[in-house]
């Protein structure tokens, strides 16, 4: 087998790429084992994303064994062109005595020929497996409905979109044709995971949950270019607590409508860091706050004059696909928060 | 076991973040607190649920124990054997905020004064990190200290909930000696314990493959049909060490191998083997069905346990071609020592699914391997169309690997490629390292979360314990009986037992699987 490395591996015919998997296989000897619980494709628009996705996926398959379909293309090219490639990343088990490895399947779609996608991505997937498609930067129009019927996740990060409602929009219309319910997964809404944690467990104890009814306002703090990140923790906090009303004064203020129609205010404000560096949700003569500490990956919790550490996570693309990927579920409460602030999205 | 979604969900903003009950903060008071279990698994357990963001940040531990030591003492002595033998690197900016929740409380087990001294303490400890009056006692101490402890816990009030919190108590096997001091021991603790608060630990089944047992039977549709005497031909349950007592020759002289392994951990494999469908994944529906089997289990009269049972002990052998010494040559052992550090039994499940399934079960110190699996043997093919000729097919067996190397193969026939039609076992092989990257909990950890969340699903459940006991009983007693004593069979460090062991199975037509 080849040694590891970010180029996507060796070139191949595509006619031929099982007979050359094989191959591979066959030089590997009985040290390796292939592993695979998904079909993960990755689509990118981006120039050069071939490598750049092979070294992601070398890491993403430390933890989740899959078959890696990946495609670079540029449809826009005036020349068509297709080119294959195969890889396999191996890492040594937990065990310790043996290497687990994937597969990856590269392909570079140029010209007319990036209409192949799904043709390509239906003859390369190991069957019977789940098929989950990263789909990396914006949504073409219109998106290919027979792809769309293949696919059981479809993985997303509407943080780097520059339109969310008309992105949404084509997502849906897809998912519609379709006729599948495709699992709608958004990394903008993984990177919440570990703030949604830190703020779920102050109201865990049964007499902290009449401080719902208390809460008089919120406020965040978030990176440039993450506002999006801010209103989809605000939706959240908003559709679990069955606050209506959603309205926008402007850019950095938010108004809901509570139980008994008291309003709650929710502030955003802009400040360099980390995505999303604080959150402050008051109740009453309490505030429990939750800031991501500085050069570190950990959230300072703090509940009045109570505090401690929980983990923050991190906001780099292999950390937040490993974490989607196990995970899973159907996401229903990322829908409802999203439906709760589409609007200013 | 209990998911989500079957417990109404008290905090909407956990809707969807985990898929298990969410574990309260609570005061976690360790008595043993010195102990080799507490350093070796308890902190490190309780320290990585803190890393992965599980643990309450509320939650303190305090641990109980009679040397005198401040605190700080206690916090460095932690964080050494913490960074020894926890799963994951211990980080010192999580280390920082995790001991600042870790106490020291001394006191003898039997001075009342100390109980009250703590009781004030976890008033104090409440107020300060606000963990709402909730308290679990985590008994890792001898048997004997049991009952002082409780009996204190009582007199100074500490059993009861307040403040609409609760108090638990986990109580580490083993869960007596037999069925009359086990049920002494479950007595003791009901004095100031009702059944609902009570949390007796086999670490076995917070293993990520025993859990998957009630997954593989009850969620895949292919298994169940066939999980009976019609396609069943027998099953067999093994806990295979290579290891001697290293140490503990004090404690398993008089426990022995039926006790240590075959009356607690191997039943509770086989409950879950064996077990019924449960109407819901609540402790007690899944208890309920467990404690059927237990009851269902043959009891043997003294004829039958010695045809049905062997007993066995490791003389002089080698381990990894390293030579070790016979059990009696080990330190702390009776030169003449009768204690059985391997046993082999053929029992028989008494209802309508397995009635006519016999289940072999062995267990041994200083095997050639470890390895602990359940596998289930089932029925050749008729005698017709490719097992007709003289070759006989191997039977279809399926086997769940507890561990190491957890996971799940399934053996079938195929040809052999080429022009002749021969026929050969082939393996289909589930590795759960091999399919998921990331490492799973220690078993520890898991029963600490569900301790706290009020999962007892995975805990022992008294008349399970007792049950389990009424079965193993009358084989001690004929083991020590003064007439018609079944023999003690040697066997060489290194072996797979007495050859009597073989012979069990051998009679019945049928062989051990070979791990």
């Amino acid at each position: 087998m080849p040694a590891e490395t970010f180029a996507p591996g060796i070139q191949v015919e595509i006619g031929k790429i099982d007979r050359e998997l094989k191959k591979l296989w066959a030089e590997g000897g009985g040290a390796k084992t292939r592993a695979s619980l998904i079909n993960l494709a990755v689509y990118s628009e981006e120039p050069g994303s071939l490598p750049k996705n092979t070294k992601i996926i070398s890491e993403i398959t430390e933890d989740h064994a899959c078959r890696a379909i990946v495609i670079g293309a540029n449809p826009a090219a005036k020349e068509n062109r297709v080119e294959a490639w195969i890889n396999v990343h191996c890492h040594v088990s937990r065990a310790g005595s043996k290497q687990v490895c994937s597969e990856q399947l590269s392909f570079l779609l140029e010209g007319p020929s990036a209409r192949l996608l799904p043709n390509i991505v239906f003859s390369q997937l190991d069957s019977d497996l789940p098929l989950v498609l990263w789909w990396q930067g914006e949504f073409s129009d219109p998106m290919d409905p027979q792809l769309w019927a293949w696919v059981d996740r479809v993985i997303y990060d509407s943080q780097t979109w520059r339109d969310f409602r008309a992105q949404m929009e084509r997502v849906e219309t897809a998912q519609a044709e379709a006729k599948q319910r495709i699992v709608l997964c958004d990394l903008n809404w993984t990177r919440l995971v570990q703030i949604r944690l830190a703020l779920a467990q102050f109201f865990d104890h049964p007499s902290m949950q009449t401080r719902f009814d208390e809460i008089e306002s919120v406020e965040i703090e978030f990176a440039p270019e993450f506002r999006s990140t801010a209103l989809l923790l605000a939706g959240w906090l908003a559709a679990q607590l069955h606050w209506s009303d959603g309205k926008q004064a402007n850019k950095s203020a938010l108004a809901f409508r509570g139980r008994g129609e008291r309003e709650i205010k929710v502030s955003l404000s802009e400040k360099a860091g980390e995505p999303l560096g604080r959150c402050a949700v008051r109740c009453g003569s309490v505030e429990f706050v939750v800031t991501h500490a500085k050069n570190a990956d950990l959230l300072e919790v703090a509940a009045g004059d109570r505090g401690c550490r929980m983990p923050a996570g991190q906001n780099d693309v292999v950390r937040l696909m490993s974490e989607e990927l196990m995970r899973g579920g159907p996401h229903r409460v990322y829908l409802r928060a999203m439906n709760c602030v589409r609007e200013f999205l | 076991m209990s998911t989500t979604s079957d417990k109404q969900q008290a905090n909407p903003l956990r809707e969807g973040l985990s898929t298990r009950t969410v574990p309260q903060a609570c005061t976690v008071v360790i008595f043993g607190a010195t102990g080799d279990l507490t350093m070796r698994k308890l902190i490190p357990a309780l320290y990585n649920l803190a890393a992965d963001g599980e643990l309450p940040p509320q939650v303190a531990i305090v641990g109980f124990a009679r040397r005198p030591k401040t605190d700080d003492e206690f916090r460095k002595e932690q964080e050494e054997s913490t960074k020894k033998f926890s799963r994951q690197k211990v980080r010192d900016e999580i280390w920082d905020g995790f001991a600042q929740a870790l106490f020291y409380h001394q006191s003898e087990f039997h001075d009342a004064a100390g109980y009250k001294s703590l009781a004030e303490r976890l008033e104090k400890i409440d107020k300060e990190r606000g963990t709402g009056g909730n308290r679990l006692f985590y008994l890792a101490v001898a048997p004997d200290q049991f009952e002082a402890i409780l009996k204190n816990l009582k007199d100074a009030g500490l059993n009861e909930p307040r403040d609409g919190g609760w108090t638990r108590v986990i109580v580490e096997k083993p869960f007596g000696t037999d069925l009359a001091t086990a049920r002494e021991l479950n007595a003791v603790v009901r004095k100031a314990f009702s059944e609902n608060q009570t949390y007796r630990i086999d670490h076995f089944l917070g293993k990520e493959t025993a859990q998957n047992i009630l997954v593989l039977r009850f969620a895949n549709a292919i298994f169940e049909p066939i999980w009976n005497g019609r396609y069943v031909d027998h099953i067999q349950i093994t806990a295979a060490e290579t290891l001697g007592v290293e140490g503990r020759a004090g404690y398993y002289e008089g426990a022995g191998a039926l006790r240590d392994m075959v009356q607690n951990h191997l039943l509770q494999l086989l409950c879950l083997v064996a077990m019924e469908p449960p109407t819901d994944l609540g402790a007690d529906s899944i208890r309920d069905e467990k404690v059927k089997i237990v009851r269902s289990l043959r009891r043997m009269s003294a004829e039958e346990i010695t045809r049905n049972v062997v007993r066995g002990q490791y003389c002089d052998g080698a381990i990894n071609g390293e030579p070790v010494p016979a059990y009696r040559s080990e330190k702390n052992v009776k030169p003449d020592s009768k204690t059985e550090t391997f046993v082999a039994l053929k029992v028989r499940v008494d209802d309508w699914r397995l009635a006519d399934v016999p289940i072999y079960i062995r267990v041994g110190k200083r095997l050639p391997k470890s390895g602990t699996e359940i596998s289930v043997h089932f029925k050749k093919a008729p005698a017709v169309l490719f097992n007709r000729e003289s070759v006989s097919l191997d039977q279809n067996v399926l086997v769940i690997r507890i561990q190491p190397d957890e996971g799940i193969s399934l053996r079938m026939q195929a040809k052999v490629p080429g022009t002749s039609f021969r026929i050969e076992p082939v393996k289909m092989d589930f590795h759960y390292g091999t399919s998921f990257g990331k490492a799973s909990p220690e078993a520890y950890e898991r029963l600490l979360l569900d301790a706290m969340s009020g999962d007892a699903t995975l805990f022992a459940r008294r008349d399970e314990v007792e049950e389990a006991w009424a079965f193993v009983d009358p084989i001690e007693e004929a083991w020590t009986a003064k007439e018609k004593q079944p023999g003690l069979f040697m066997y060489p460090a290194g072996s797979w037992g007495p050859e009597e062991a073989d012979e069990l199975l051998a009679r019945d037509g049928r062989a051990w699987r070979r791990l």
